[in-house]
Order: C-alpha cells, then sequence, then structure tokens
C-alpha cells in the first residue's frame, strides 16, 4: 500500500481534532468559573500550589473575591488586571502574552518552523 | 553555517550561565518577590481607629508626609519579634508618620496586644475583614511600606523588620 | 568517629581520582592498575556514605549533619532515608552513585581498552568536581561543636517510604547519564570505530529506566502525600526532572538508528553531552534555591556558585570538545517521505523541542527577575498549551513508526491500520458524547487507545508468535509504545474527567459517592513515636458486605512543628477515590472527595515501559 492512506488518517485525525475545537461550550455556571479562574492563580503563601487547590486562607480569601466580582459581572480578564495591580504578574500561572512574554510565546513555533524546515530540507525526494 | 550550529549550545550555555549568576549574587529571595506597587500610588484606603470608631483615617491624610505603613496582627509571631524597632525609628526620626493597619484580629486582643508591648504607631487603623491589606497586596503578615511626601510607594518590606534592613536599606530613603 | 572515617575515606577517593588524572596527563606514564585504582576509589566513597548512613542509624548527634536532620525517636527506615534527605547527604549519594557507575564500567568486556581508560578518565574528573563540591561546601561531616543529646529532626513530608527509595533511583537516572556523557567525549577523541554507540546504547537505557522510575515514585509520592489530588504539577524540579527524561528518550530512539545502517553520531553525542548537562542544571537549580518549590533544600548561595561553575565546565567542556572533534564523516540521512528514519528524526526533533521549550518555561522568570525587578510565574497552563500540542504529533508517528521499513516508503498491512483507526475514532467518539464531550479528552483517549491498537496489530500481523526471548525483544518496541499508550489513556483520564465532591460534614453522616454510600464514621486521634494522628474513618459502599475503611486526615509532628495531610486513598483498578479531610467549621468538617479514572493505568504505562527499557538493555 502506498503512502496515501496514511495521509488520509492524518487527514481525518486534524480535521476532527479542528472541528471538535470550535464545538461550542454551554455556558459554565459562576463556581465552574471560579474553579477554571482559581486554578490559573498562585497561592502566594503556598509553594507552587495553585488558589483553588490551596486551603491557605489566602487563597479562600481570593477564592472569595474572585466569585464576588463574578457575581458582579466581571469578566476574566479584569478580575486578572485586578489582582495583578496587587500582587503582581506573579500570581498569574498563565503568564500574560506581553511585550516581555512574547520569546516565551513564540519559541516552541519558531523551533517547529525550524524543525519542519529541517526534514523538508533533508527529505529525498526519490522514490525507494 | 554548520559551525553556527555548533556553537550554539555554548551560547545558550552562556546566556544561562550569565544570568543564573547575576541572579544569585543579586541576593534576591525567591520565596519574597518584588512587589507590583512599588514606584505606585499608596491604593485608596479608609480605615477608622482602633480606639475610636469615628476617627477615620483615609488616604488624603497621609500625603504631604514620609508615612511607614505597617500591618501587623496580635496572631503573628514575627509582628512581635519587629515590634521593639518601631519604637526607635519613632524616638529617631518624629517626623515620619506610623500607620499600623490591624490585620483581622478581633479589637480585644488588638488592644491587649498594643497594651502588654506598647503602641508605637500615630494611628492604628481597623482592617478587620482584610481589605486593605488586599489593596496593598498583603499576602504575609508582617510587611511594611514606606511612602514618600507625594503619595508614592519607595519601599517595600516581607517579614518581620531588622537592624540591618532599617539601617541599609529604609534609613537611606528617610 | 565513623565521621572521620567517613571524610578520610571521601577525601582519599578525590585523591586517588587526581593521581590518576595527573598520572596519565601529565607525568605521561601508563598506570598498569588502572581499573583497580578506579574500584578503589568506588569502594572508599561507597564506605564514606556507609559511614555517613552508620552516623544516622545510631543516632550520633556530634556530627553536625546527623544532629540538623536526624531524631533518635524515630523508625529505623527513615534514619536509613534520612542520610539522603537533606542536601549534604543527597550530594554523597550523588558521587556514591556516579562512583557506582564507574565500577561497573570497569568492568566491561570486549571494548577498546584505550577507549575504555579514557571514559574512566572523565569520570574521575566529574568524581573530583562533585567530590570538591562536597569536601567545601556540602561536608556532611562536621562535627558539631556543641555536646547535643537529641536532633533537631527529619522534614515531616519526608517521613514517608516514598522517600526512602525515590532518590537513590532517580539519582541512578541523573548520574548514569554522567557516564553516557562520558563515553560520548571518548567515542570524540577516539574516534576509531562505532564500537562506543553500543556501549552508550546500554548505559543510556540503564540510565533512562531508572530516572523513569524515579520521576514515577516522585509524581506517585506527590500524589498520596501532598494531599492535592493531582501526581504532577509543572512544579520547577518536577520540570528538571523531565528534561533529561525526555532528551534521554530521544538518545535511545537516536541509538536505534545506528542499528538502521545510519549512524547519526553527531546528534547521538550532542544529545549525549545534552542530557547529563540537564541534569547537572537540574541539581544547579534544586541546590542553589533559586527556584521555589515544594522539594527544594535549604538556599546557599555560594553551593550555588560554585555548582553553577561545575555546570558551566562539564557543558562547556562537553560542547567544546564537541565543537573541536565533530565526527568527521557521518552518512547523509536516508529520509525518505515516511520511512522509519524519517519517523525516527521527527520524533527527535519534537523531542527536542519539548525539551527546549520546559528549560525555556523553567529559566524564564529568572531572566525576567534579572531583566525587569519583577517576579512572573510560568506555570501548568503555559506548558500544557505548548509541549502537549508540540508532542501530539510525535504520538501520532509512534503509533506506526516501529513498523516502518528503513529503506523504503511502504508500510506493510496499512489497510488495517487505517481501519482500525476509523473504527477507533468513531468508538471514542460515541463515548465521548456520553460523557460530557471534552476536546482534550477525546484527543488524549484516541491517541492512547491508537498507540495501543497499532502496536498490537504490529505485533500479530508482522512476527509470528513464538515464545523464546528472541521474540521477546523483536516485539519490545512495540511493548514500549503499548506502554505508553496506556499512560497516556491514564493521564487523560484521571487529569480531564477528575471528579470533584465536596461534604460538610458531622460524624456519623452518610453521603453519596458515585452512587455507592459513605459512612463518616469516626475522627480519631492517636499518639505515634513521633507525630500526632487526626484521621476521619470513612466507610465505603455501606450496602455491600464487603466495607472499604479509608482513613484520611492530618499528621502533626511536635519536632519540627509541622502539619502534614494524609490524604486516603481507595484504589480500584479503573479509579481512585481520594479523601481529603479539611478543616473543622461550626462542628462540621469539610470533606473533599476526588474521584480520579483510570490513576492506576498511568502506574501500569510506567512500569511497561521500565520493562521494555530492561529488555532493551538485553539486546544488543
Amino acid at each position: 500500500m502506498k503512502s496515501s492512506h496514511f495521509f488520509k488518517i492524518l487527514h481525518i485525525a486534524i480535521l476532527s481534532f479542528i472541528f471538535f475545537t470550535f464545538k461550542i461550550y454551554a455556558i459554565e455556571n459562576i463556581d465552574e468559573r471560579v474553579k477554571n479562574l482559581t486554578l490559573e492563580l498562585r497561592c502566594m503563601t503556598c509553594q507552587n500550589q495553585s488558589i483553588y487547590d490551596s486551603d491557605a486562607e489566602f487563597s479562600n480569601d481570593i477564592k472569595k473575591i474572585v466569585k464576588q466580582k463574578l457575581q458582579q459581572g466581571e469578566s476574566e480578564r479584569d478580575i486578572k488586571k485586578f489582582l495583578v495591580e496587587r500582587y503582581g504578574e506573579y500570581i498569574l500561572f498563565r503568564p500574560l502574552v506581553n511585550y516581555n512574554n512574547i520569546f516565551l510565546w513564540s519559541f516552541p513555533f519558531i523551533l517547529l518552523i525550524i524543525g519542519v524546515f529541517f526534514v523538508l530540507i533533508k527529505t529525498k525526494t526519490k522514490k525507494a | 553555517m554548520n559551525r553556527i550550529f555548533i556553537l550554539t549550545p555554548l551560547i545558550v550555555l552562556l546566556i544561562i550561565c550569565i544570568f543564573s549568576l547575576v541572579y544569585l549574587l543579586s541576593g534576591k529571595n525567591p520565596n519574597k518577590p518584588p512587589s507590583a506597587l512599588l514606584n505606585k500610588d499608596v491604593p485608596i484606603f479608609e480605615s477608622s481607629s482602633l480606639y475610636n470608631s469615628k476617627d477615620v483615617i483615609k488616604t488624603k491624610d497621609i500625603k504631604n508626609k514620609k508615612t511607614l505603613i505597617n500591618f501587623f496582627a496580635s496572631w503573628c509571631s514575627p509582628c512581635k519579634i519587629e515590634h521593639p524597632l518601631f519604637f526607635e525609628i519613632r524616638k529617631k526620626y518624629p517626623e515620619l508618620y506610623l500607620l499600623g493597619f490591624n490585620h483581622k484580629d478581633p479589637t480585644l486582643d488588638a488592644k491587649k496586644y498594643l497594651e502588654d508591648d506598647g503602641n508605637p504607631y500615630h494611628f492604628v487603623g481597623v482592617d478587620s475583614d482584610g481589605l486593605i491589606a488586599l489593596e496593598f497586596g498583603v499576602f504575609g503578615l508582617p510587611e511594611t511600606y514606606l511612602i514618600n511626601e507625594d503619595g508614592m510607594i519607595i519601599y517595600k518590606y516581607m517579614g518581620p523588620l531588622t537592624k540591618d534592613i532599617l539601617k541599609n536599606e529604609i534609613e537611606p530613603l528617610l | 568517629m565513623s565521621s572521620l572515617v567517613g571524610f578520610l575515606s571521601l577525601v582519599f577517593a578525590i585523591g586517588i581520582n587526581f593521581y590518576l588524572l595527573l598520572s596519565r596527563y601529565i607525568f605521561k606514564f601508563q598506570n598498569q592498575r588502572f581499573n583497580l585504582f578506579i574500584r578503589l576509589s568506588s569502594l572508599l566513597t561507597l564506605l564514606s556514605f556507609f559511614s555517613l548512613m552508620y552516623a544516622y542509624i545510631i543516632s550520633d548527634f556530634s556530627n553536625y549533619n546527623v544532629f540538623q536532620n536526624s531524631h533518635s525517636n524515630k523508625p529505623l527506615i527513615y534514619k536509613i532515608s534520612g542520610t539522603w534527605g537533606n542536601h549534604e547527604g543527597s550530594m554523597l549519594l550523588w558521587l556514591s552513585i556516579l562512583s557506582i557507575f564507574s565500577f561497573f564500567f570497569s568492568f566491561t568486556k570486549n571494548i577498546d581498552e584505550g577507549f575504555q581508560r579514557l571514559t574512566l578518565i572523565i569520570q574521575s574528573l566529574l568524581h573530583i568536581l562533585f567530590g570538591l563540591f562536597i569536601v567545601f561546601t556540602s561536608n556532611p561531616f562536621l562535627v558539631n561543636s556543641i555536646l547535643v543529646n537529641e536532633g533537631l529532626g527529619l522534614n515531616p513530608i519526608l517521613q514517608d517510604p516514598g522517600l526512602a527509595v525515590h532518590p537513590p533511583i532517580l539519582y541512578g537516572g541523573y548520574v548514569g547519564y554522567s557516564i553516557v556523557f562520558s563515553i560520548a567525549i571518548a567515542g570524540l577523541f577516539q574516534n576509531t570505530d562505532d564500537e562506543w554507540l553500543y556501549v552508550a546504547k546500554k548505559w543510556s537505557l540503564i540510565s533512562w529506566t531508572f530516572l523513569t522510575g524515579g520521576i514515577a515514585l516522585g509524581s506517585y509520592w506527590a500524589y498520596y502525600e501532598l494531599g492535592w489530588g493531582g501526581w504532577w504539577f509543572w512544579d520547577p524540579v518536577e520540570n528538571i526532572s523531565l528534561m533529561p527524561w525526555i532528551a534521554g528518550l530521544a538518545l535511545v530512539h537516536s541509538l536505534m538508528m545506528v542499528r538502521g545502517e545510519q549512524a547519526i553520531k553527531k546528534w547521538i553525542v550532542f544529545l549525549s553531552i545534552l542530557c547529563f548537562s540537564l541534569s547537572v542544571f537540574g541539581t544547579f537549580l534544586v541546590r542553589s534555591g533559586i527556584l521555589t518549590s515544594v522539594h527544594s533544600f535549604a538556599a546557599d548561595a555560594s553551593r550555588g556558585i560554585f555548582i553553577l561553575l561545575i555546570f558551566f565546565i562539564v557543558t562547556g567542556f562537553g560542547f567544546l570538545i564537541f565543537l573541536l572533534k565533530e565526527p568527521k564523516k557521518s552518512n547523509a540521512l536516508n529520509l525518505l517521505f515516511i520511512n522509519k528514519v524519517s519517523a525516527l528524526v521527527i520524533n527527535n526533533i519534537l523531542m527536542i523541542i519539548a525539551t527546549l521549550t520546559i528549560l525555556l518555561g523553567t529559566i524564564y522568570p529568572i531572566i525576567i527577575e534579572v531583566l525587569y525587578n519583577k517576579r512572573i510565574s510560568v506555570g501548568g497552563p503555559y506548558f500544557n498549551a505548548t509541549v502537549i500540542p508540540i508532542m501530539i504529533p510525535g504520538f501520532l508517528l509512534m503509533s506506526i513508526a516501529p513498523i516502518l521499513s528503513w529503506q523504503t516508503n511502504k508500510i506493510q498491512n496499512s489497510k488495517k491500520y487505517v481501519l482500525g483507526f476509523i473504527i477507533l475514532s468513531v468508538l471514542v467518539l460515541i463515548q465521548s458524547y456520553f460523557l460530557d464531550f471534552n476536546t482534550w479528552g477525546f484527543v488524549g483517549l484516541l491517541l492512547g487507545f491508537w498507540i495501543i491498537l497499532a502496536s498490537i496489530i504490529a505485533i500479530f500481523s508482522s512476527y509470528k508468535v513464538k515464545f523464546t526471548i528472541k521474540y521477546i525483544q523483536i516485539i519490545n518496541p512495540h511493548i514500549a509504545h503499548i506502554g505508553v499508550g496506556i499512560a497516556i489513556v491514564g493521564i487523560t483520564c484521571s487529569s480531564v474527567f477528575q471528579n470533584e465532591l465536596d461534604f460538610n460534614l458531622n460524624e456519623g453522616d452518610k453521603f453519596n459517592v458515585n452512587g455507592k454510600t459513605v459512612l463518616f464514621k469516626k475522627i480519631e486521634t492517636t499518639n505515634q513515636i513521633n507525630f500526632q494522628s487526626l484521621r476521619g474513618k470513612f466507610l465505603f459502599d455501606i450496602e455491600k458486605n464487603q466495607l472499604n475503611e479509608i482513613e484520611a486526615g492530618k499528621n502533626y509532628y511536635p519536632v519540627s512543628k509541622m502539619i502534614t495531610s494524609e490524604a486516603g486513598i481507595l484504589h480500584q483498578w479503573n479509579k481512585d477515590i481520594y479523601f481529603i479531610l479539611g478543616d473543622q467549621k461550626n462542628n462540621e468538617w469539610f470533606v473533599k472527595v476526588l474521584i480520579n479514572p483510570f490513576v492506576s493505568f498511568i502506574w501500569l504505562g510506567v512500569i511497561i515501559m521500565m520493562y521494555s527499557g530492561l529488555i532493551a538493555v538485553s539486546r544488543r
């Protein structure tokens, strides 16, 4: 059999992946939003633990504030901004995409592009 | 072309080593992140006095004077260690306004603490729900902030103050 | 007394290595008893290590290190494991393992004698560097200046059977790469034949297997000891162990290519140096206290600088030799559109990208803090968003890679694979609609099952079933990949489909977990030898006759005034039910119950991978 079958497999995989990535999620309830947000926040008094996972007093305070703010209709973005203004970007486990972090976020993709070029250049086109 | 590829690891190594060395030598403490509020305006706050609930202090009340803000609580044992230092500061710098915020403390405990160990502060504000601490980005007691005449935070220290810190880091700013 | 013996033998061992180094390169005389000297130095280092252990066992508090980290009132096993539960002792363990590797390497037969010696000389150099580090900055044999009859105690979080075995095995991996490093450098110098590649393969497989075991034990320990319900947190120390693991995986796979006629020596040498460099760099990051982590040791800048220097020397030396002595002739790669070589090359590239991404993510906060004096976190969300997508094409490829041909573009029996993939996709899709569709869950399950299925098809359609050692060796790559597939299924299920239930309970309350009734029997406090324990006792599934009792609670260690949480875990083959006892408020206890599906698959997958690693060692 030829390699075209392999292509088809890839095709199906990629297409289904793209299709489902765009699937619209049902609107989450407040508790789930609090969970998703606090999972990405650092408990400042703990060691590398997220606020969600932590039972420290600090974490419980922040959980309360996050919930309160979500109920008041503030967006996740606003809440993160609010916290960063007070505790610094250190509190965010997911680094912001900003000028300082552009290298951090683009690095894997730069490497990926270099890798793809490498493979393309080295691949022989002749059939064996 | 090939050479450049082989040189890359050495260059990366050099960069990593330089950054690590600078970090190590700068004496940074991984457990004490730099404050996000440094060189920013003092947050807006309003707090009533521990002794008289009608006596209120607001952000604008500390304009035009150097202020040292200290967050403390009776249940915080490191606070007790640094406590005597504030008397020394008050004696040495009578111009400096000492503002203490009592963090999440029952009123009686706070009063007893200041009775037993003395009260070095010009004003003791109550922060019973921790909302003022939140505005200042406090997450572990004690924390101390130095604010200049323009209402800007020019220094922050986490943990109990020591004589060395006072002499080497705070006094030059006074 | 034992401290003196330990210190002297440590110094003597370093002295012997100095002697070996000088005798060859300064005085130019050939040492007839070279191997004997190497073995002697290894035994001395071990003697040093065991004298420290002895001091711990008899609680000899005249030794400052024992005084700082032990307590007479502690079970024997934690006295033994306490030897490496601190910075100084664990560095001595590191050096001892280095010696053990040299010791065994000196017995290798059928290799060029000059090459063997050169390898051992490089090992000697490493021994000297780390030995001096111990003597000058982290001496575990210092004498306690005050007379005491009790020690300060071991960090309670480390008083656990997991800790007893985790570091020795993990170091077996880290330090094992030292011998691969030395072999590669020696190979560069000699550069005569390709024999060293086979030697390197064996040792890199051994190291990788150790590292796999060490990481898995560490995760398992974090899973039940930290009580957060997860087993991987993208903690810096975890990242540090993951980097040499992935690089080592790339190395092992590259060494496979030697069999496929094309030796890509340059790349292999690069990876060998990289693996050990990453191990040393990891040691630097942990020991200097430069990163906050659950696992870090006490910080000390002078140690940090010394070990940074070692890292610089070792890595710089390695890559410099690589630059000067790069292998001259390496045949062009026979990369066809889709053959085994190109599959391996693509996987290698992906693994290296993953490694470098983790490296950047781990050190980026340091760079930012130096440049801008502000601190950022690079945590789980970053690595999940970058490393996992990078690995996905690799996982797709690995399912079929072992049956690809070295020479041609053909895939045998490709119809079966296509059919298998399509059926599998439909099945996973159907099941994922029943269980709240989740993109990552879908992708992970599909990938995991696809890898398992393709490997099984490959085993049965490509080779005749025979029960011989040869057969076991031939199907070994597929078995390894089945292990990976099982682990992926476990990882996906336990992270994506984890379910959390919160309760506020009184003693005697009944509550519902997963359709089963659970009784919160009682709270019990007891005094153990070295801690006080608070346990909530739960009876799971009280309708059935077979009762499962689960204990979850906290321990209080009076010596160090610390509280550790002790999760109660009910292991079932298809899920773990994980109980966490919280605080008491208004007479009600907060109880968190996590249902982690298929966690056992992760450990099963890891065990299969380790088994395959060992089988591969035996195959030439």
